[in-house]
């Protein structure tokens, strides 16, 4: 599976990017590109630090610019339904079988553990 | 052909380390070209030097290919027996551009 | 989406310049690789993500960390910003600075 074929099956789906500079991004997809360029929607934009706060209806990322996307885990499976077709050599690609997916609801979507300069807790 | 040695660690256990130091480990599901990799039931290891090896859950996570020092397949017999509340360890620095 | 979809190229195209083009004659806020910060009225752009701004404005960083911002700016006037050093653009007047959203968040 491509990570990209899975982010445009998250898209209407809320995430947490993390940026290169530590900021991170919490809101749903809106679209996705094949730069990983994004769109997110409702967002909540988190510093650094994780102790300042903003809100905004919309914003546009560039896709070099992000670390990590932390996608709900039921997301995984909508990859399958949608029939991808991967692009790359990838003989006997075929869509597998999500291990044990599906679990962890508890965390889900609280977002906001910045880590990047140290995130202030435990040294 | 580099990119194709980790193929054979799709579907299974996998352990990243990250360009800003964070240790991650999950089921590897996918990647491409560059190196951008899917992982599924993922969770950090916080290290620290005073106490043990801190575990945060964290789901399904993509990360971008820039952001990946290492990728290493988990022994999960061997890590199991790894009391990971007695390990003391330094965190990773971040790597410096 | 588009599973059909032409070369890549395209799809950039597709996303960027609807998203920015609903900017136009907009101020939008700019955040630059480096930890800059601008906000202007968006004249013009292209699929590079250069853009054009007037009346734009910078956020000056605190000259001991460059993460965080003051509340001095200062006057820039019409500038071009280079794409390649933009890492995220959002309308202006619709951000605003709010307390910790993700404490009474926990239950849902």
């Amino acid at each position: 599976m491509l990570p990209l074929s899975l982010l445009k099956a998250a898209q209407d789906n809320p995430m947490l990017v993390e940026l290169k500079n530590g900021e991170t991004y919490n809101g749903h997809l809106v679209s996705c590109d094949n730069w990983m360029n994004i769109q997110l929607k409702e967002v909540i934009c988190t510093s650094r630090d994780g102790d300042r706060f903003w809100k905004m209806p919309e914003c546009f990322i560039r896709g070099s610019m992000i670390k990590y996307l932390r996608i709900p885990d039921e997301v995984i499976d909508k990859v399958k339904e949608e029939a991808f077709k991967p692009r790359g050599p990838r003989p006997g690609g075929g869509p597998r079988r999500g291990g044990g997916g599906g679990r962890g609801g508890a965390s889900r979507g609280r977002g906001g553990r910045p880590r990047g300069g140290g995130g202030g807790h435990k040294k | 052909m580099a990119l194709s040695s980790i193929e054979p660690y799709v579907n299974r256990s996998v352990s990243i380390i990250t360009g800003d130091g964070r240790v991650i480990v999950g089921t590897l599901k996918g990647f491409d070209q560059t190196v951008n990799i899917i992982l599924s039931n993922s969770h950090e290891r916080v290290y620290s030097s005073s106490s043990g090896v801190e575990q945060v859950q964290l789901g399904l996570y993509i990360i971008r290919g820039d952001n990946i020092a290492v990728i290493g397949e988990l022994d999960e017999e061997l890590d199991s027996e790894i009391n990971l509340n007695d390990i003391r360890a330094e965190p990773l620095n971040p790597v410096v551009h | 989406m588009a599973a059909s979809a032409p070369p890549d190229k395209k799809r950039r195209e597709t996303l960027l310049s609807a998203e920015l083009g609903k900017y136009l004659d907009k101020r939008i806020r700019v955040k630059f690789q480096g930890g800059r910060e601008t906000s202007g009225i968006l004249k013009g752009y292209d699929q590079l993500l250069n853009l054009v701004l007037d009346g734009a404005i910078e956020y000056l960083q605190d000259p001991k960390d460059q993460f965080k911002l003051t509340d001095e700016t200062r006057s820039l006037g019409l500038v071009v910003c280079r794409g390649t050093a933009v890492v995220l653009i959002c309308p202006a007047d619709t951000m605003e600075p709010i307390a910790n959203p993700f404490l009474q968040q926990e239950p849902s």
